[in-house]
């Protein structure tokens, strides 16, 4: 079946972006020449092969890899908002894969490899800082999960291990690791290529990839409807008009039961708000990523000096992305019970993003009843760090027809036929 | 550095000005990077190091140019300071004291030179965005790079080993909080304030008066007037160096106070029943070359300089304007003595097109083309309404093209605005507006007032004030104003982040073309002053760079906090007391070894823990288990939410029984585990494990309130209203019969599973249950608190010659394991079913409903899920650390040790285990891999018990 009119064949839309480099810079500094735009707006066409709804990571990354890897770019990508606008710039950029079960383990292992090479496939810097990742144990339950994560861990080839409180002291000298902490810290999973990332960035740089190749980025376009008949996707409408496919991706997140409702495909998804904030900026002094599950708290500092963290997601499921002020009040106390020193420390900003939420805490990946429609949702609190890989698999199995053995525990069927994947201990509050 | 030196005269200070807040009788000094600087009570940081003819305050975040005082208010970008071990202090808005060490941020070497100010040179290399562009090969000196890119992050520094200091919060129940004291804010307080509603008006100064503090002398006769009127009414309470910080659902308003002696920062949470939104207007940079130049600044910040500080800003300017502002400014700059060589009027066509200078600003090239010599250059542009109070409720503001400012859009009942925020006018109009909000602001709250009284059953009928008819709020004028954003040339738009109109067009031309990418991509407006001096100037050349209107660009989201806020303030005094049993006097005398269980403290063991647990097994124990969490349930339709909750049957419960429940989510994974018994009719009481305690009561409530409000039945947490005691051993039953009052403990009248209510060691009140988590023979006795420990010293004291000794957590984890009991939490884990950890006896499929059910029916069919079994390793001396993982072939996990230990009674050691299906049959021998690498080889058992598995000594 070819459904891709332009797979590998006639490529009109392709062009060759502008090369970034140290030398491009200097070139165009001097001559004052300005760059052209990253990605260019189209008109939208009344047809395309694939339409992706949700313009943010995973959305612009199944784009770019349907191109990339499959030479599919006929590929058109629907943002209601602004590219990025959603989850992707609202998370706190913390990359791992020191997961619990060997699927999500081996899963967000290769999400790092592809985010490792990132800047260099996309040519974009996306400012991937592996500078390592500690999960703080309070508790010996705590201790004995980290455990527990680092020998499953080891199992898969993941650089992972418990250390205790001199080491994490040596490596975050702010924490307080003294007994007489409300919460003493008895030990850390110590997670070495953990990091954080450029969120935006990242976003910007599957756009200007998906661009590159021929996709057209469409903000502003909002999805009202999807269009089935005789279960088969026929196409979306869209507050600019109708536009045909025969492939319909939901990569929404927040959004993604309501737009699968569009066409008739029930999710088991409860969105739920996760609120973030951050402080001034202050010179660097924290290197690693810090989390810690008893305290619902996750810590970095930012290239530009700011401190970024946030929480577990709110206990109420809603679509605000207000942010409240009690989550401010808990989060800095337990920052405080982290690392008293810092109560001088201001909170500049704080802000909310919709976390679509399954019931083991695993995403929901493939194909649906509707012949066409593809998901990809579910992403809760750990679809940045999935980006990438949810890309290459959800492009994979669109080209290929093939769910790829990466993602088969991840199917819609699974809560139909009771096979929860289950990663709720390490995912729930493991940032 | 000449630390020596004293700057002892001020040059640049006037003679005593009608408004100003310094007090020359008490001059001190203080240090400013590293020299001594004289200063007067009531001066900022900024104010005196500007009279001793200071001009340049920090570096600039990218180019390290230098900067000088811009608003001369909390907002000044360049001026923000390190003092002692705080960072990034305002030092525009922070009054200095005496033997402050304040030192410039962002600066090195010195401020004087600054190395890295080599990037102004190569800023056309650095567009913005710039490192999205390079460091990109070779990958691996990206780290290297990050490094030298890390260097740049502005701000202060931390410490640490900086105390943390002292902070409180307060909760506060006015009527209104007006926000901003400006003449409108103390206006509508007053009003409000006379129409019966209690009111707190919040100031960011350090005193009320808004714009009226620098003005004319009749303006400074209406301020006193004001100031006046607000001190004699009663129910205003003034929060002066405060600020109203956010909005939240509810008309919840975070106060941030900052004016309390002894106290960094305090946040009060007001619950408003109306809010009154009046901050007055921000005034606006101009946008042009060389603009970020010390020397250049806001017309607001000349007069506040000279009014308020009596600090003469320069000696020879130029004047931008374009505003009875900007007009008054001249005046008072002649006034003050400095010559005003040339005012551009802008409303005439009057124009700057650029200033220069190396440190501070030597020359201005006007629009005519011809230059001035001066040091000063002094603009006023327009204003920007700072409309984030309202954004938070809910309001999108609407850009006014005749004055030049966005203004609210969206009325709503219980957030008013007034001042300059809602329109211009004279004052008199501007105060009028003010009273009336003011007064429609008190009938509101007082009308939500009389609503809410009206749920609160009362003795006396209080008479509700009568329904007034709303008050008219007069519209106030709009004053047309020249839109004046970006002169003829380039310059700063962003000061805090260094981002050039430059930048803006150039994000734009890359695609960064609406206000959310624009302002992600360069980073404007994200910086400290969160876009309140740059998002209008921002947004009008975004808008002209894309050919769309400013209305159409619309702005970024202005989010909480209005001003940035401490953690401090924030976290407040830490509200997680350590929780102690009454019986944690005994064990501390007694040699208890402390262990951290959440939010308790409990004895681990009192020395040596097999010792312990063999006393458990030959003679009798006690056990504080006190945390255990205890829930007492009443009313009728308790059978029916015992079997909602617990995947087993409850009807058939009788009076004076106990039994053991398993609680499921609705994903078939165990929540939580425990004992519960009918005391009687419609009585029962509920104990959870500890650490689930507080999670299951909010499971409970969520229940019960959001699925079945209709049941009847009422929970009280009760767990520490009782402590508990368990007596475990085969002696037990000897020593309670010694303290035991009125309960018959025969076997036949008091058996396994039963509880008791009756006296112990004549303490009415308490329950026993006759369980058995250690294996033994063993009674939970349930003791009033207050009693606790007079019961456990007695109990203690009697049974002496019996051989009884207390034994901790990590003896009972012993006796238990042995036992094969599991413990939520570490047998199971966020995945594990019911069925999977051995519970299927208890899951009853045949019941209505529970939570859970339609998830474990699947796995009652089709399930293929780890199984826990009891395993026993084939060398009796290795015992294999929790977490090992059990392997088949290479490396295929087939499972894992979830608890181990050396068994005392058995002399071996024992384990509980997860193991694959195939691998669970009774007799299979596995391999388990041990985190130090080695391999070695366990057998499944029959039974998790590895000890006295039929049970016959708990039930004797």
């Amino acid at each position: 079946m070819s459904i891709f009119t332009n797979r590998d064949g006639s490529r009109d839309g392709h062009h060759k972006p502008a090369g970034y480099s140290a030398f491009d810079l200097f070139r165009r500094g001097l001559l004052g020449t300005q760059w052209p735009r990253a990605w260019r707006s189209h008109d939208l066409k009344p047809s395309y092969d694939v339409v992706i709804v949700g313009g943010g990571v995973h959305g612009l990354a199944t784009a770019y890899y349907l191109a990339a890897n499959h030479g599919i770019t006929d590929v058109a990508v629907l943002e209601k908002g602004y590219i990025g606008g959603g989850a992707s710039g609202r998370n706190t950029a913390i990359i791992r894969s020191n997961y619990l079960t060997p699927e999500g383990t081996r899963f967000y292992d290769r999400s790092v490899k592809l985010y490792e090479t990132l800047a260099a496939d996309l040519n974009f810097n996306v400012m991937f800082s592996q500078r390592g990742h500690l999960t703080l144990a309070h508790s010996d339950s705590a201790l004995r999960t980290s455990r527990w994560r680092a020998e499953v861990n080891k199992l898969q080839g993941v650089d992972s291990e418990v250390i205790g409180p001199e080491e994490i002291k040596k490596l975050v000298p702010y924490l307080d690791t003294s007994e007489h902490a409300r919460y003493p810290i008895l030990g850390a999973l110590y997670h070495p290529p953990g990091g954080i990332i450029r969120h935006d960035a990242v976003v910007w740089g599957y756009a200007r990839g998906a661009d590159a190749h021929g996709a057209h980025i469409h903000q502003n376009t909002e999805v009202l409807g999807i269009e089935v008949a005789n279960g088969r996707v026929r196409g979306v409408r869209t507050n600019r008009g109708d536009v045909a496919a025969p492939v319909v991706v939901n990569c929404t997140a927040g959004w993604s039961s309501l737009i699968s409702e569009m066409a008739g495909v029930k999710l088991p998804i409860t969105t739920f708000p996760l609120q973030a904030a951050v402080t001034e900026p202050v010179r660097p002094f924290l290197e690693a990523v810090i989390v810690s599950g008893t305290l619902h708290v996750y810590v970095s500092q930012t290239d530009r000096g700011e401190l970024v963290f946030g929480a577990s997601v709110d206990p109420f499921p809603s679509y605000s992305m207000r942010g409240s002020l009690e989550f401010t009040e808990g989060l800095a106390g337990h920052v405080l019970e982290l690392m008293p020193s810092l109560a001088k420390l201001r909170v500049l900003r704080q802000w909310a993003g919709l976390c679509d939420m399954t019931p083991d805490f695993a995403p929901i990946m493939g194909i649906t009843p509707v012949e066409g429609f593809y998901v990809d949702v579910g992403w809760g609190t750990y679809g940045f760090k999935a980006g990438p890989v949810s890309g290459e698999t959800m492009a994979q199995l669109i080209a290929t027809g093939k769910t790829p053995p990466l993602i088969a525990a991840f199917d819609l069927a699974r809560f139909a036929e009771g096979r929860l994947v289950g990663e709720k201990g390490a995912a729930s509050v493991g940032h | 550095m000449r630390s020596a030196t004293v700057q002892t005269r001020m040059p640049m200070r006037l003679g005593p000005q009608p408004g100003e807040v310094i007090d020359r009788h008490r001059p001190f000094t203080f240090t400013w990077n590293g020299e001594r600087y004289p200063a007067f009570a009531g001066d900022t940081i900024i104010s005196a190091l500007a009279a001793s003819g200071e001009r340049v305050f920090s570096r600039s975040f990218k180019y390290h140019r230098p900067r000088g005082l811009l608003t001369a208010s909390f907002l000044d970008p360049g001026c923000v300071v390190q003092v002692n071990d705080e960072p990034n202090v305002r030092g525009s808005h922070r009054r200095v004291e005496p033997g402050m060490i304040v030192s410039a941020q962002n600066a090195w070497p010195s401020l004087r030179f600054d190395a890295k100010s080599v990037n102004r040179f190569l800023g056309r290399f650095l567009p913005p965005g710039f490192y999205y562009k390079t460091f990109i090969k070779p990958q691996r000196l990206w780290p290297a790079y990050e490094k030298v890119l890390q260097r740049f992050a502005a701000g202060g520094r931390t410490f640490p080993d900086s105390p943390h200091g002292y902070y409180d919060k307060r909760y506060a129940h006015p009527d209104i909080v007006v926000a901003g004291g400006g003449p409108a804010g103390m206006a509508a307080a007053v009003a409000a304030a006379e129409a019966g509603a209690r009111v707190i008006l919040v100031e960011e100064e350090y005193e009320l008066g808004g714009h009226l503090r620098w003005g004319s002398e009749d303006e400074l006769g209406a301020l006193r007037e004001l100031r006046d009127e607000v001190a004699r009414t009663p129910g205003i309470e003034v929060l002066t160096n405060s600020v109203v910080n956010g909005r939240y659902d509810g008309n919840w308003v975070a106060i941030l106070q900052r004016n309390l002696p002894h106290v960094e920062e305090r946040l009060i949470k007001a619950r408003a029943k109306v809010l009154v939104v009046a901050p007055g207007l921000i005034e606006r940079p101009y946008v042009f070359r060389g603009n970020d130049l010390p020397g250049v600044i806001l017309s607001t910040a000349a007069r506040r300089l000279i009014n308020l500080f009596a600090v003469k800003p320069g000696e020879r300017a130029v004047v931008l304007t374009a505003n009875a502002d900007g007009d008054a400014a001249v005046a008072d700059l002649e006034r003050a003595g400095v010559e005003v060589a040339r005012v551009e009027d802008a409303r005439r066509g009057g124009d700057i097109i650029g200033a220069r200078g190396r440190n501070g600003v030597r020359m201005v090239e006007c629009g005519d083309g011809s230059r001035v010599e001066c040091d000063l250059l002094v603009t006023a542009t327009g204003w920007t309404a700072p409309t984030s109070l309202l954004n938070m409720a809910g309001d999108r503001p609407v850009y006014n093209p005749t004055a030049a400012r966005f203004f609210p859009s969206r009325p709503s009942d219980d957030v008013l605005a007034t001042g300059g925020i809602s329109g211009d006018g004279s004052l008199d109009e501007l105060l009028a507006h003010a009273r009336a909000t003011g007064q429609e602001a008190a009938r509101r709250a007082l009308k939500v007032g009389s609503a809410l009284r009206a749920g609160v059953p009362r003795r006396v009928d209080v008479e509700e004030p009568p329904d007034m008819p709303p008050i008219e709020i007069p519209e106030l004028p709009v004053v047309e104003h020249p839109e004046l954003f970006q002169g003829r040339t380039d310059g700063i738009v962003d000061f805090s982040e260094d981002i050039s109109s430059k930048d803006i067009v150039a994000a734009a031309k890359e695609g960064y073309d609406s206000v959310e990418l624009m302002k992600r991509y360069t980073t404007a407006t994200m910086g400290p002053t969160q876009g309140k001096l740059e998002t209008v100037n921002a947004v009008a050349i975004l808008a002209r760079a894309t050919g769309k209107t400013i209305e159409e660009t619309g702005t970024t989201v202005w989010r909480p906090p209005y001003a940035p806020i401490t953690l401090g303030a924030l976290a407040g005094r830490n509200f997680e007391p350590v929780r102690y049993s009454p019986m944690q006097p005994w064990h501390e005398r007694h040699g208890a070894n402390p262990m951290v269980a959440g939010a308790w403290i409990r004895p681990e063991h009192y020395g040596d823990p097999e010792s312990e647990a063999r006393n458990v097994r030959e003679n009798v124990g006690l056990i504080d288990v006190t945390p255990l969490g205890k829930l007492d349930l009443r009313g009728p339709d308790v059978p029916k939410l015992l079997n909602l909750l617990y995947v087993n049957q409850w009807n058939t419960l009788e009076v004076g029984k106990v039994r053991y429940g398993v609680m499921c989510a609705e994903d078939g994974v165990v929540l939580d585990d425990g004992v519960t018994g009918r005391l009687g009719p419609e009585h029962y009481l509920m104990t959870t494990t500890t650490s689930g305690a507080a999670t299951v009561w909010e499971w409970i409530e969520s229940w019960l309130q959001t699925e079945h409000p209709d049941w009847q039945v009422h929970v009280t947490p009760v767990t520490d209203a009782y402590a508990s005691i368990n007596i475990a051993g085969p002696k037990s039953r000897e020593l309670l019969l010694r303290v035991a009052g009125d309960v018959d403990l025969s076997p036949e009248a008091f058996p396994y599973m039963n509880v008791r209510t009756g006296t112990v060691a004549g303490v009415e009140g308490c329950f026993m249950w006759r369980i058995g988590f250690t294996g033994e023979l063993s009674y939970e006795v349930h003791v009033p608190a207050a009693y606790g420990l007079y019961v456990w010293e007695k109990l203690m004291d009697r049974g002496a010659d019996l051989g009884v000794k207390p034994f901790g957590i990590q003896a009972q984890r012993i006796l238990r394991l042995e036992k094969g009991h599991l413990i939520v939490g570490q047998d199971t884990d966020g995945l594990t079913g019911a069925y999977s950890a051995g519970l299927s006896w208890a899951i009853k499929l045949y019941k209505e409903d529970f939570i859970g059910k339609p998830e474990l029916s699947w796995q009652s069919e089709c399930d293929n899920s780890f199984q826990l079994v009891g395993l026993q390793p084939h060398d009796g001396s290795v015992v294999p650390p929790e977490a090992s993982q059990i392997v088949e072939g290479e490396n295929e996990i087939a499972g894992r040790i979830t608890s181990s230990c050396m068994s005392p009674t058995l002399g071996r050691s024992i384990c509980l285990g997860f193991v694959a299906p195939h691998l669970a049959e009774p007799g299979t021998s596995v391999t388990v891999l041990l985190p130090n690498g080695e391999r070695t080889t366990a057998r499944v058992m029959e039974y998790l018990a590895h000890f006295d598995p039929k049970g016959e000594r708990q039930r004797g």
